[in-house]
């Protein structure tokens, strides 16, 4: 209303009919709007002893200069064949992953694909008896071969508990 | 326990409380209760009269801790490398392509940006297994692959050692590109286009097929380098693409070879460069040369070989065909002068 008003005191004659509400649309010229980005950023607690990997500890605007991406693949280049399936095939693979290894996975699952083949990458914790790790190891290849009907490898690196991946706490 | 007790007792259980052998026909085992004697009675469980107790959580209840799972800790073996020796085979340790492993790879390696400290480290570092490596295609494995893989090759040609020899037995180009994707299809569209490039000086023509070739192909001839480029993509697989190219190739040079009725009307006007022979200008000149008499067919015969005839000739074409500036019209005086005072200027 105020703009309404503004435009009616100043150009009286330029206009025949009163300017309603949605007439008039306000054109932002500060900065401070872009201030309060939330995405990927996480929050302090109180006591400062929240546990960030490295991964977590970057913002979206670091990726490939302080961290790299976790999925590599060629769909997304210029001409590349069938993006959104693989971005769908991915968060499928992820999930999976998340609910399978249930609480085991302390890094982000990193997805690189080379030719047909997935190659599926991140850091467990070892808090499972190895041969139950293989059996998953094996089961996982297993099933994500046969739904997405290309050879899947699952190359893991172990750590002894969940502190070793901790890069900082907030 | 008499018979009015029981009837009493059972007027004061609430259906809720019932076991579950009175659940389902109450009534009818209350009736076999009543008939039945006294005896089995007397062997009932004196706790089960008592009623159960109303839990209220925190107040008549002890919470029971929910127990965690216990973080067990498995002995694992001290990384690979320590054991490796300093000569190995690499090639055998990392074979083929692989997520970095901090464990196998004996090089202190370090991946991350930290403003306070020193760069994380090589071990429960996600940032060195997303990267791809490069470990598999070491100087000595590469060296293994293209000795195991020489027996398929079969020696170099004699007589095509420099691009000479290569673009004299082989003038035409042909250019198709593969595309290989992280994905699990092998197609690709941009596969099918085929270029095809020659040379135009290999192509045997004439002037005039030289001129039709060109008017023909248009765009697709490059004066500078003497270059046709042909590009098809129209058809849907390579191999169609190459067939088509090639006859469209073949069809260019035989088109431009024939000569057409209607090409005949082509008249001086119609010419899109000069030539000196066709116009008035020639017939002038011969008059000039055959001065005294009127006969000028002698003097035509020997003209092609008069080297100031030559010249021109060559000075009038390029007025016309280059334009005039002080470079033409200097050649054209000096040709004029030599031809008509027999003057020779340096």
């Amino acid at each position: 209303m105020f703009r309404c008003n503004v435009v009616n005191k100043f150009v009286p004659g330029l206009l025949s009919t009163p300017l309603k509400q949605s007439d008039v649309r306000g054109i932002s010229s500060s900065a401070t709007l872009l201030k309060h980005v939330q995405a990927a950023r996480y929050k302090t607690s109180k006591r400062g002893d929240k546990p960030l990997t490295y991964e977590m500890a970057g913002p979206p605007h670091t990726i490939a200069h302080q961290k790299s991406w976790n999925s590599w693949n060629t769909a997304n280049m210029l001409d590349g064949l069938r993006p959104s399936e693989t971005a769908v095939e991915d968060e499928f693979m992820r999930r999976f992953l998340r609910g399978t290894w249930h609480n085991l996975f302390l890094s982000e699952i990193i997805i690189k694909r080379n030719h047909n083949i997935i190659r599926i990458a991140g850091i467990v914790e070892r808090s499972i008896h190895p041969r139950k790790m293989y059996f998953l190891i094996g089961y996982t290849e297993e099933l994500l071969s046969f739904w997405l009907q290309c050879p899947v490898k699952l190359e893991l690196q172990t750590v002894e508990s969940r502190k070793d991946v901790v890069f900082k706490y907030i | 326990m008499n018979v009015s007790q029981l009837v009493h007792k059972f007027s004061r259980c609430s259906p809720l409380l019932l076991s579950s052998s009175y659940f389902h026909s109450h009534s009818i085992r209350l009736q076999q209760v009543l008939d039945s004697s006294s005896k089995s009675l007397e062997n009932e469980n004196p706790q089960d009269e008592e009623f159960r107790v109303f839990v209220i959580p925190g107040h008549n209840s002890v919470q029971v801790k929910r127990q965690e799972r216990k973080r067990q800790k498995f002995k694992v073996q001290p990384p690979r490398y320590l054991k490796m020796p300093v000569d190995q085979d690499w090639t055998s340790v990392w074979p083929g392509q692989r997520t970095f492993h901090p464990a196998v790879v004996p090089l202190p390696l370090r991946q991350g940006y930290d403003p306070k400290r020193v760069a994380p480290s090589k071990f429960a570092n996600a940032e060195l297994m997303k990267i791809p490596n490069f470990l598999h295609l070491t100087p000595p494995a590469i060296k293994k692959h293209c000795n195991a893989i020489q027996k398929f090759c079969t020696a170099w040609p004699q007589g095509l050692e420099t691009e000479i020899q290569m673009e004299k037995h082989f003038p035409i180009t042909v250019i198709t590109n593969d595309y290989c994707h992280s994905s699990p299809t092998i197609r690709d569209v941009k596969a099918r286009i085929v270029t095809v490039k020659l040379k135009l000086s290999c192509l045997e023509l004439d002037d005039h097929a030289r001129d039709k070739f060109l008017r023909l192909v248009g765009q697709r001839y490059n004066p500078k380098t003497d270059e046709l480029i042909i590009v098809t993509d129209r058809c849907p697989l390579r191999k169609q693409n190459y067939d088509y190219s090639m006859y469209v190739l073949t069809a260019l040079f035989h088109e431009s070879w024939t000569f057409e009725e209607w090409e005949k009307e082509k008249s001086v006007l119609d010419m899109e460069y000069y030539e000196w022979k066709q116009h008035p200008s020639y017939q002038s000149y011969l008059k000039i040369k055959a001065f005294p008499s009127n006969d000028t067919s002698k003097i035509e015969q020997e003209l092609d070989q008069d080297p100031a005839t030559n010249k021109y000739s060559k000075a009038v074409s390029d007025l016309f065909n280059q334009g005039e500036d002080p470079y033409t019209i200097a050649r054209y005086k000096e040709a004029t002068l030599e031809v008509l005072l027999g003057q020779k200027t340096a």
